[in-house]
C-alpha cells in the first residue's frame, strides 16, 4: 500500500509541474485588405538577447518563398525542420488567423519577444512587421502592423 | 539672285522647323537629367533635405516574391537549395524547441 501511495505521489509530483509550465495562448493576426494574394507569415520568438529561440507558426507551405520572410530566414537558414508540424496555409487579405497553442510559461515576463515576418506575392517584403514583448500584461493588447497586418494580439 | 535667296531661306526654315523638334526630343532626357542634377546639387549646397515617402526600413526590404518561372515544376527549393517542404500542422508533433509547453499540436483557424 505504501509503495502504491509513494508511486502515486511521485507521478503526481512529476506531472503537476508539467501542467503548470504551459498555458494555452491564442495568437490572432488580422490582415489588412491590401489587395494582393495570400500572405506568408512567420511567427517566431527571440530570447532576451535577441537570438532566435524558435518558431511558433508558418503560414504558407512553399519553402521556395521562405527567403522573403527574411528575418526568420536569416535566423533559421530556411530550415524546414523548424516548422514541421506548425505549418498551415497562407492567409488571404482581410482574413483573420487565430492559432491556439500551449506556450511555455517561461516565455512570459522573461524578456522574450514574439515576431511576425510577412510577405505577399508581387508586393514588398515586410520582415519584423510585428515585434511584441511576451508579457502577462501585454495579453489582449492589439499591436498594429506596418504593411500587411492590421493588428496582432495574443490572449491567455 | 532673289530666287536663290528665297530657296535658301525656305530650306533653312524647313530644316529648322523639322530638325529642331527632333533634336529637342533626342536630348530631352539628358536635359532633364542635367536640370534635375542641378536642382539636387543646389539643394545640397543649401542644406535642403529632400523628402521621400520611402523610409530607410522600406529601402532595406524592398524585395518581393513572384510566382516566377520556377513555379511550373512546383518543387520546394529555397534559393536554389534543395529543401523539403515542411510537414503540415497535425501530421507530426511540433518541433521540440522548448516553446511548446506540452508538445500538443497548435490549432489554427482562418476566418
Amino acid at each position: 500500500m505504501r509503495n502504491i501511495l509513494a508511486a502515486l505521489a511521485l507521478t503526481t509530483a512529476l506531472t503537476l509541474p508539467g501542467i503548470a509550465m504551459a498555458r494555452p495562448v491564442t495568437l490572432t493576426t488580422t490582415l489588412k485588405n491590401y489587395g494582393g494574394n495570400g500572405a506568408y507569415l512567420a511567427i517566431y520568438v527571440t530570447d532576451p538577447k535577441g537570438a532566435y529561440a524558435g518558431s511558433l507558426w508558418m503560414a504558407g507551405t512553399k519553402s521556395k518563398y521562405y527567403g522573403h520572410l527574411s528575418d526568420w530566414y536569416r535566423a533559421t537558414g530556411g530550415n524546414t525542420a523548424e516548422i514541421n508540424g506548425i505549418t498551415g496555409a497562407s492567409v488571404g487579405a482581410g482574413r483573420r488567423l487565430a492559432i491556439t497553442l500551449d506556450l511555455a510559461d517561461a516565455l512570459f515576463d522573461a524578456g522574450y519577444t514574439l515576431h511576425v515576418d510577412a510577405a505577399v506575392e508581387d508586393m514588398r517584403d515586410s520582415p519584423n512587421e510585428i515585434a511584441v514583448p511576451l508579457t502577462a500584461k501585454g495579453a489582449g493588447q492589439p499591436v498594429q502592423g506596418r504593411r500587411y497586418i492590421a493588428h496582432f494580439s495574443y490572449g491567455m | 539672285m532673289k530666287k536663290t535667296l528665297a530657296i535658301l531661306f525656305a530650306s533653312t526654315a524647313l530644316t529648322a522647323g523639322i530638325g529642331f523638334p527632333a533634336w529637342s526630343a533626342m536630348h530631352e532626357t539628358t536635359l532633364f537629367e542635367g536640370l534635375s542634377d542641378a536642382v539636387l546639387d543646389a539643394g545640397q549646397d543649401l542644406g535642403v533635405v529632400l523628402a521621400s515617402d520611402d523610409d530607410d526600413d522600406d529601402r532595406d526590404h524592398g524585395r518581393q516574391f513572384r510566382r516566377g518561372d520556377d513555379d511550373e515544376d512546383d518543387e520546394d527549393d529555397s534559393r536554389g537549395d534543395s529543401v523539403s517542404a515542411p510537414a503540415p500542422a497535425g501530421s507530426v508533433a511540433p518541433p521540440n524547441n522548448g516553446l511548446f509547453g506540452n508538445g500538443a499540436a497548435p490549432k489554427a483557424q482562418v476566418n
